[in-house]
């Protein structure tokens, strides 16, 4: 059998080693977005990538549409169904949404949690090695997106913005393993139950909602939403229902298993949502105001 | 100007296996099993055996920093590990006979070798909390049976393909 490293291939060999070290110590450091020459690589591959899916979506979209044209009698009389009670709430919203308004005008507050303007675009690639679920969808920083947006279907919520580059970015989807992907969520009742999702249940495929007070009433069925409470994520964006809930090991909060409303496979035409509101902190006038009263206490 | 042939069939191949995973319904078999194709590896390693190893090695770096970059984020990964395994399995195929019958079960092994190496990465990263176990049922097993299907589709043409370009590229 030949030598299988000689001393040049070794020299070579531990060299890269090192390298490889301190590349991926350099991509996994916690930073706010990619560095120029990334950007630029991506752009440049995101530009075959959106040539090649393109024509592959619309070939993945045609068996779909025989796939739904089967069931379009059945879809037809549940939706003529559904419709009659939707004109209702139609008025319904437009009345509320005319009242917010001007009881909003009456205080003085102008700007909303929940406003938020939703920037189109489509998925070009989905991570092929699937270790970590992350989408490229084809619009960047030219249209204003930036990292940390949430990224919504027309389900409900799906993920936030990792990093971008001009004309591409990169979605990490709620499920990926993370410690840091967390959302401040809201379990809507009659009274409002606050919490923090934090993971995902590969198995049950449901999110966990965590730190749920042990005494609150929380129902299987329950709507969760985004609580615009967390300073990225606008208010009200829909998350889930609760599927069950279990103690947590110390007894003292509970964890709400959470069904996802939006699926996470096959995703075709995403929402990336800009907040108008960008920060939640006072202004910063404001600030010195808190602090002198408090300097007062 | 035939010698562009080359990168442009490695591009395809390497756009090829996000276009699967795009088209492919996850939700195939219940959503319960990862199945990847490794589309651009198994060309890889048929160009380090029927076309030459170093250019294969410079195109693993090449397009393993591309994929790092732009799919995965983790750079390095695939840059350092594409070239390590055509090295390794062309250094196989000298030792062991070289037709397609035996080729099959030597890239199959580069493929099992990746994957393994890939899993041990994301498990020290902490990108994933797979244990041994699930990772050889749900992991392994399909995505070494999908790029069997797709060796045994593809390798004929690749290699009279990967043969015709070293003629080209001699002359």
């Amino acid at each position: 059998m030949p030598q299988f490293f000689t001393n040049k291939r070794l020299i070579i060999l531990l060299g890269s080693i090192i390298v490889l070290v301190a590349l991926i110590g350099f991509s996994l450091r916690d930073r706010e977005n990619l560095s120029w020459p990334e950007q630029f690589v991506k752009d440049i591959v995101g530009l075959g990538q959106a040539v090649v899916s393109k024509p592959a979506n619309g070939f993945a979209g045609f068996f779909d549409e025989v796939k739904d044209l089967r069931n379009t009698y059945e879809e037809n009389k549940e939706l003529k169904a559904r419709i009659e009670k939707t004109a209702q709430l139609e008025s319904d919203v437009a009345r509320l949404k005319k009242d917010n308004e001007e009881l909003r005008k009456v205080i003085d507050k102008k700007k909303s949690l929940a406003d938020y303007e939703p920037v189109q675009a489509t998925v070009i690639a989905r991570n092929p090695d699937r270790w970590y679920d992350v989408l490229t969808i084809d619009q960047g920083e030219a249209r204003g997106i930036q990292p940390d947006m949430a990224v919504i279907t027309a389900e409900g919520l799906i993920g936030k913005v990792k990093n971008t580059s001009k004309f591409t970015s990169t979605v990490q989807l709620l499920s990926a393993y993370d410690s840091r992907n967390r959302v401040s969520a809201v379990i809507q009742g009659k009274s409002n139950v606050y919490g923090v999702i934090e993971g995902y249940n590969q198995e049950e495929k449901a999110l966990l909602m965590t730190k749920v007070p042990y005494d609150s009433k929380v129902k299987k069925g329950m709507l969760v939403a985004t609580s615009g409470k967390g300073g990225v994520f606008p208010e009200g964006l829909i998350i889930g229902k609760i599927k069950k809930m279990v103690p947590d090991e110390f007894g003292l909060t509970q964890t709400a298993l959470i069904t996802p409303a939006a699926s996470f496979n096959d995703l075709e035409h995403v929402m990336v949502t800009k907040r108008s509101m960008t920060t939640v902190f006072p202004e910063k006038a404001e600030r010195k105001q808190v602090l002198v009263e408090e300097g007062n206490l | 100007m035939k010698r562009l042939y080359l990168p442009l069939l490695m591009i395809v191949l390497f756009f090829s296996d996000s276009v699967f995973t795009t088209v492919f319904p996850e939700m195939a078999f219940d959503g319960k099993y990862f199945i990847i194709p490794r589309f651009f590896t198994v060309g890889l390693l048929l160009m380090a055996i029927f076309f030459d190893r170093n250019t294969a090695i410079k195109y693993g770096f090449l397009f393993g920093f591309l994929f790092d970059i732009f799919y995965t984020g983790v750079l390095g990964a695939y840059m350092f590990f594409l070239p390590l395994i055509v090295y390794i399995v062309s250094k196989l195929v000298k030792v062991l006979q070289n037709n397609l019958f035996i080729l099959t079960f030597i890239v199959l092994f580069g493929i099992f070798l990746l994957e393994l190496i890939l899993f041990q990465l994301n498990v020290i990263i902490k990108r994933t909390e797979m244990d041994l176990t699930q990772f050889m049922s749900l992991r392994l097993g399909p995505t070494l049976l999908l790029n069997l299907i797709f060796y045994l589709l593809l390798a004929l043409p690749l290699k009279s393909a990967f043969e015709k370009l070293q003629r080209i590229y001699n002359d």
